[in-house]
């Protein structure tokens, strides 16, 4: 540990940090640009300069030095200032403070000053270190540079006006993506990110890979803009809530964005062991699903071959009904790997406690293609909580949780499917599809018509990872929460809460109120989730023994 | 608009001659990517200028990103991404060759050839019709003392007055 003094505070800090976390830790903003926590570090802005103490107490060094590149370490007793701080920090000294007004002026020289029509309004690091560290006006009359806007991809748009040069996304593609599209062209203050084009402006290659969202979220003014956000909404008119992405089994830690009406958009929230700063576009994107109008509101039977829609309790009735006629042995209960550990956990209890039945599947998203990065892996298992649902479902009595092949043979001589599936797209192959026609009676609970509804009897609406509370456990054995944002459509249920129900027909003793609940009850009947209750896993998660 | 990439048609390579020397040119840096510029001016020299087919080969040459060889290319204004007359004529009008009267040469060049000055961004502007010659204007070339001075391709005329011009361009084979 280094003891340094920063400003009037005397502070121990790790050997290695810089002084822009060393303040950003105890509250103090060192305004930065180019400098970025999960990149390299080339001090080009030159926003973050600070005063350095480094012989003594009372003269600075000669020269201000940036905040980002200046680690601090613990010195020998001889080398300490004043006999005990490893260095001495000052950045709110007048010279520091003149140098950051300066360097702002030069900063915004050639920009557009567009802020009433940008999208980062609101969210700029130029607009809010302008506010708290800038001059009032500029002293340059001269013509600006009006480089024009560019498409760089299928997502990311340039408005290179806005642009301050700082490099942080061409950083990121030869960094993390590794697929170094981005780069500069032209010279001094003609410089503008690009991607290869030749002469007349055709790019040679796109900024398309698939974690180019991410330049985006790093982009510290509005100049790098998601074509998936552009012009939909403000940003200070956004609520935000902590989750989990749903996209795969890797579990990023994201920021869902939304109003009343739906998701705006999905960002990702910094955690060490998991992703980092970053997710991938395939997840940042596929949200669209949670606003369609196509999404389930209402219960539906089927009437003479045909889906018609019903009230809840005609559907829990019609249920029971089936449900009780047949034995326990004709059962198959499948919950699902989209599913939070709470849906699965109540869904085994009812086929255990209330069924009476050994029989139980998993159901999830088909496998897609592994992606990996230099920094960052897209994992091939494309739903978010395989692992917790293995777990969960086969935790009652030891049960085998039947997938893949097994799992239709037994659906196939099955009298009564409860199919809980939550996957947002999925085909079903040949298999699948005769083994749960061969179903007398299928009850599915689904978020959107698919190909699972279409062979249903019943259809139970169920919901997103955006309209419910619960857990998600990732392929390296984190315990992670998401959390509700919007209302689910229509009269759709958490799909536990619809499970409950169901058990209550029978005169189960379900009383679960909210998921909180359950996770208590995972944590005291689940081997290894002893830790796993929602106030224990909060923001950071918990990782499984 | 975004979904158009160019299709490289007709892969660039280096003829033998070129091929060989770049061999032997890669040998004396340590990292490939330093060979940048030796590996663009030979490309040039045999193609005229950088297409992106050059620029994709090079990349590959050097084992670099393309985006890597464009931002090089964009940033040297000796690399040209449009084609140039066989000539390129490169005349200085910094001060020492402006007090020498390099307007009186240059008026005499624009006149002659009946074309303008190219600029960085439009090379054709400078570029004439038979496509022979590009004019060009360029910061100090080094040669104060015997001002004004021209560069036509590689080589440099010094101390010019409008006769030595009509002189030079004569002799210049087509």
């Amino acid at each position: 540990m280094a003891f340094i003094k920063l400003n009037d505070l005397e502070i121990e800090v790790e050997d290695g940090t810089n002084i822009v976390e060393a303040a950003r830790q105890h509250g103090i903003e060192v305004p930065h640009y180019c400098y970025h926590p999960g990149l390299s570090r080339p001090a080009n802005c030159r926003m973050c300069l600070i005063d350095l103490y480094l012989r003594s107490s009372e003269m600075p060094e000669r020269q201000l030095a940036t905040g980002c590149t200046t680690t601090v370490r613990s010195s020998p007793p001889e080398r300490k200032i004043d006999g005990k701080y490893d260095v001495i920090v000052r950045t709110d000294s007048p010279r520091v403070i003149k140098a950051r007004e300066d360097i702002l002026e030069f900063l915004l020289v050639h920009h557009p000053l567009d802020c009433p029509v940008c999208d980062q309004a609101g969210e700029c690091d130029l607009q809010d270190f302008s506010y708290r560290h800038g001059h009032d006006k500029s002293r340059y009359v001269e013509v600006k540079n009006v480089p024009p806007k560019k498409d760089l991809g299928p997502d990311v748009l340039l408005y290179t006006t806005r642009c301050i040069v700082c490099t942080r996304c061409i950083r990121f593609c030869d960094e993390v993506s590794g697929s170094g599209e981005l780069g500069l062209i032209n010279r001094g203050s003609h410089d503008e990110i690009d991607i290869p084009r030749n002469h007349a402006g055709t790019p040679i290659q796109l900024l398309d890979n698939k974690l180019a969202g991410n330049v985006v979220d790093i982009c510290p003014v509005g100049a790098l803009i998601s074509k998936d956000f552009l012009f939909k909404s403000r940003p200070w008119f956004l609520k935000k809530e902590s989750s989990i992405c749903s996209g795969c089994s890797v579990g990023c830690n994201i920021t869902v964005e939304y109003k009343e009406d739906g998701l705006y958009r999905i960002k990702p929230r910094f955690h060490e062991d998991i992703n980092q700063h970053w997710m991938c576009d395939d997840g940042r994107l596929g949200y669209h699903y949670v606003n369609s109008d196509d999404r389930l509101q209402l219960p539906q039977k089927r009437v003479e071959d045909e889906l018609v829609t019903t009230q809840w309790a005609d559907a829990l009735s019609l249920i029971t009904e089936k449900l009780t006629e047949v034995e326990p042995d004709d059962v198959v209960v499948i919950g699902s790997a989209q599913a939070t550990n709470e849906d699965n956990f109540v869904l085994q209890q009812f086929a255990h406690d209330v069924l009476k039945t050994t029989q139980l599947g998993l159901f999830g998203q088909l496998p897609g293609e592994e992606h990996k990065f230099p920094q960052f892996t897209i994992e091939a298992d494309k739903n978010p909580n395989t692992a917790g649902a293995r777990t969960i479902l086969g935790s009652a009595n030891g049960n085998v949780v039947l997938e893949g092949e097994t799992l239709w043979e037994k659906v196939a001589g099955a009298k009564v499917v409860y199919l809980v599936s939550g996957v947002p797209e999925r085909a079903l192959n040949e298999t699948e599809k005769e083994a749960l026609g061969k179903v007398d009676f299928l009850i599915v609970q689904d978020i959107l018509p698919s190909a699972v509804t279409e062979l249903a009897d019943v259809v139970l609406p169920g919901t997103t990872f955006a309209e419910k509370d619960g857990t998600f456990t990732n392929s390296t054995g984190w315990v992670q929460r998401i959390r509700k944002t919007i209302d689910p459509p229509g009269e759709a249920q958490a799909d536990w809460l619809i499970t409950q129900q169901i058990a209550k027909q029978f005169g189960g003793e379900f009383e679960y109120n909210f998921a909180g609940e359950i996770a208590i009850a995972i944590a005291e009947h689940v081997e290894g989730y002893g830790d796993a209750t929602h106030q224990k896993i909060g923001d950071a998660g918990v990782k499984l023994a | 608009m975004a979904d158009e990439i160019i299709q490289i048609e007709t892969p660039f390579q280096f003829n033998e001659e070129n091929r060989r020397e770049f061999d032997e040119l890669i040998g004396r840096y340590p990292i490939k990517e330093a060979a940048m510029l030796p590996t663009l001016h030979l490309a040039q020299r045999q193609e005229g200028y950088i297409t992106p087919a050059v620029m994709k080969h090079v990349a590959e040459l050097l084992e670099v990103t393309v985006m890597k060889v464009k931002d090089v290319v964009t940033f040297y204004p000796m690399f040209f991404e449009e084609p140039v007359g066989k000539y390129v004529i490169r005349i200085c009008h910094t001060l020492p060759c402006a007090l020498r009267d390099c307007k009186v040469v240059l008026d005499h060049l624009k006149a002659k050839l009946g074309t303008d000055v190219a600029s960085e961004t439009n090379l054709a502007k400078g570029t004439t019709d038979d496509g022979k010659f590009t004019l060009m204007k360029v910061e100090c070339l080094a040669s104060c003392d015997v001002a004004p001075v021209i560069m036509v391709n590689d080589d440099l005329y010094k101390n010019l007055t409008p006769e030595k011009i009509d002189e030079l361009l004569e002799q210049l084979p087509n």
